[in-house]
């Protein structure tokens, strides 16, 4: 079984063009963890995800100074959710994103999920269209499926 | 700086031109090639840092193959003994950090009482320079960043005239021992110079450079210190930031604090225990790190091939070994006996000028390049004085605070300079320029390059 076979062929996007704060409330509003975000042709650009929203909020040197907990939020928390609308989404997406193509199998992308240690793939033509999206609920279900038949 | 292929066309043509000019001027085959390739290495890394390891990796090789240099000398010239110390102590940094230390020393400083903006410039600039002295200058500038940061963003404050303080007091508290900065073990190794040696002689140093380096940096940063100070007075005093973080549990910290503590006990004992034990000069500075990270695996056997492959950065101890060999070949083939005769003959033979020369060369060597690079390349040169007749204590304490202070005086001077600068950038968006730095770095290493030029030539002390 191929990839396409399994994907969520309806895929909802995001513009590089919206602010983070619009598209959050996409996310929010669609219950998602994560969206791909592409250019006008439909082409991927990067990934926005709620954990890119919690790695701009709090500081890139946390895990360099080591182990302590926060007990107060810090100041610029407030700050910089309040600047948010002020802030594009494409500086704050993760542009390197693992992708798989249509006619991946699903060892393969199972593969690429354990080694990348990602949840959900979006799925794209040789011309780097996104054409669907994949998630780990809907490869562990077709394997399964795969396996009973 | 150049654009790329104008770089490419420079990293080829210098060494060849120079290696041509070598022979046209009476050097050997093997000299020639010994200068060039060392040169190419040097360019590779000034030109495309990135690229660094792949430049030492293809000139090491075509040293082997050309018999410039033969495997055995090259071995002992990649001096193994000093990057097993800096493997050692990079693992127990690593269980510094898990430990919850740097957080506790962030959250000390998020605690500063009665902060001014006077008061707050002293205390970071004295922060830096003494945990840059115990520590490393790479691993301490990072978390007074961190501690900067919370604090001028608490009281709306611009942190560039602090973040840039930090740095000129880390790199000038780098030189005040032999953990502070990697040439540290390196001259300390190659000169036979003390643990000891570093605390009565370079350390005051130091601390010298550091004093005057806190009333130069009041004095020209009046402004924004008074603007701190109008901040705090509108803000009120920091009562958020001294209970921001908390360091759980406390037990692992004060393990962390005693094998730290332990380590450095031992290093700075290891001169007595070595005539103690009879033991060749500097075998338990280099031991006891390695002692102290082994011990460390056993209690935390979970955690030991992590503190192996994530905390000790291969990448640079990699870097620093084949350059050492490239830097051992120019002493092999007898071309840094060649130089200092040259450099002897272009100070008159006078020892006297000898050291600040090599002070201000040094210093502006590593403005440029990396400190390590530049030591390297030098300590040859130095121990071919010692043929000469030279005391070479001296010179080895001008090649140390040239390589520290140097860093100083531009934005890419040192590794500190460009981690920190980093973490400006990413947190504030504050891009520095290179002026901005530039005069400040200058005439604060003008300043300190000049003292312990004095120092070293005038007092006695340093004979």
């Amino acid at each position: 079984m191929k990839v396409k076979e399994i994907m969520q062929k309806v895929v909802i996007s995001l513009s590089p063009k919206l602010s983070a704060k619009e598209g959050l409330v996409i996310l929010l509003r669609r219950r998602i963890s994560g969206l791909p975000v592409v250019d006008k042709n439909g082409r991927l650009k990067g990934m926005f995800t709620e954990k890119d929203f919690l790695r701009y909020l709090l500081p890139s040197y946390l895990d360099k100074v080591g182990e302590f907990r926060y007990e107060e939020n810090p100041k610029y928390i407030k700050q910089k959710i309040s600047q948010l609308a002020k802030v594009k989404l494409s500086d704050i997406m993760r542009k390197e994103v693992v992708t798989v193509e249509e006619d991946f199998t699903l060892s393969e992308v199972a593969r690429i999920m354990l080694i990348q240690k990602a949840r959900r793939i979006p799925v794209v033509s040789r011309e780097g269209v996104v054409v669907g999206m994949v998630a780990r609920e809907d490869i562990v279900r077709a394997l399964l499926h795969e396996g009973n038949s | 700086m150049y654009p790329r292929p104008l770089k490419f066309i420079l990293l080829v043509a210098i060494p060849l031109l120079i290696g041509l000019a070598g022979k046209a001027g009476g050097l050997t085959s093997q000299q020639c090639l010994s200068v060039s390739i060392f040169l190419a290495s040097i360019l590779g890394t000034l030109f495309f840092w990135d690229f660094r390891l792949s430049f030492v990796f293809l000139g090491t090789s075509l040293l082997l193959i050309t018999k410039t240099i033969d495997l055995e000398n090259l071995i002992k010239f990649a001096s193994l003994e000093i990057i097993l110390f800096l493997v050692g102590m990079m693992v127990l940094i690593g269980v510094l950090k898990e430990s919850g230390f740097f957080a506790w020393i962030v959250s000390l400083l998020l605690r500063i009482k009665n902060l001014s903006g006077r008061r707050f410039l002293i205390i970071i600039s004295i922060a830096s320079a003494l945990l840059a002295c115990a520590i490393d200058e790479v691993t301490s500038i990072i978390f007074m960043v961190a501690a900067m940061l919370e604090i001028c963003d608490y009281f709306e404050t611009n942190p560039v005239p602090f973040i840039i303080s930090s740095v000129l007091a880390t790199n000038i508290g780098s030189a005040g021992t032999v953990l502070g900065n990697p040439i540290g073990i390196l001259i300390a190794v190659k000169s036979g110079l003390t643990f000891e040696d570093f605390i009565i002689k370079a350390f005051p140093l130091a601390m010298l450079c550091l004093t005057a380096l806190i009333f130069f940096l009041l004095k020209w940063y009046e402004k924004p210190l008074k603007k701190m100070d109008q901040k705090i007075k509108e803000l009120g005093a920091n009562e958020i930031l001294v209970r921001l973080i908390s360091v759980p549990p406390d037990r692992e910290l004060k393990k962390g604090l005693i094998i730290f503590g332990l380590t450095l006990v031992f290093i700075s004992l290891h001169h007595r225990l070595e005539i103690l034990l009879n033991l060749e000069p500097n075998t338990i500075l280099l031991i006891v790190p390695l002692i102290a990270a082994g011990a460390v695996m056993i209690w935390r056997w979970q955690r030991a091939r992590g503190y192996i492959e994530k905390d000790v950065e291969w990448w640079t101890l990699l870097f620093f070994m084949l350059l050492f060999a490239q830097a051992g070949a120019l002493k092999y083939t007898g071309t840094t006996d060649i130089l200092a005769k040259s450099i002897l003959n272009f100070s008159g033979g006078k020892a006297a000028l000898l050291i600040p020369l090599l002070l201000v060369v040094s210093a502006i060597g590593s403005s440029v390049l990396d400190n390590v690079v530049l030591v390297a390349a030098f300590i040859p040169v130095v121990q071919s004085f010692k043929d000469l007749g030279f005391v070479l204590q001296p010179l080895w304490w001008a090649l140390l605070f040239g390589g520290c202070l140097g860093g100083n005086i531009t934005l890419v001077g040192s590794t500190a300079n460009i981690v920190a600068l980093g973490i400006l950038e990413k947190e504030t968006n504050i891009r520095m320029t290179f002026f901005r730095w530039f005069w400040v770095g200058l005439f604060s290493s003008i300043i300190t390059v000049t003292l312990v030029g004095l120092a070293l030539t005038f007092l006695p002390f340093y004979k």
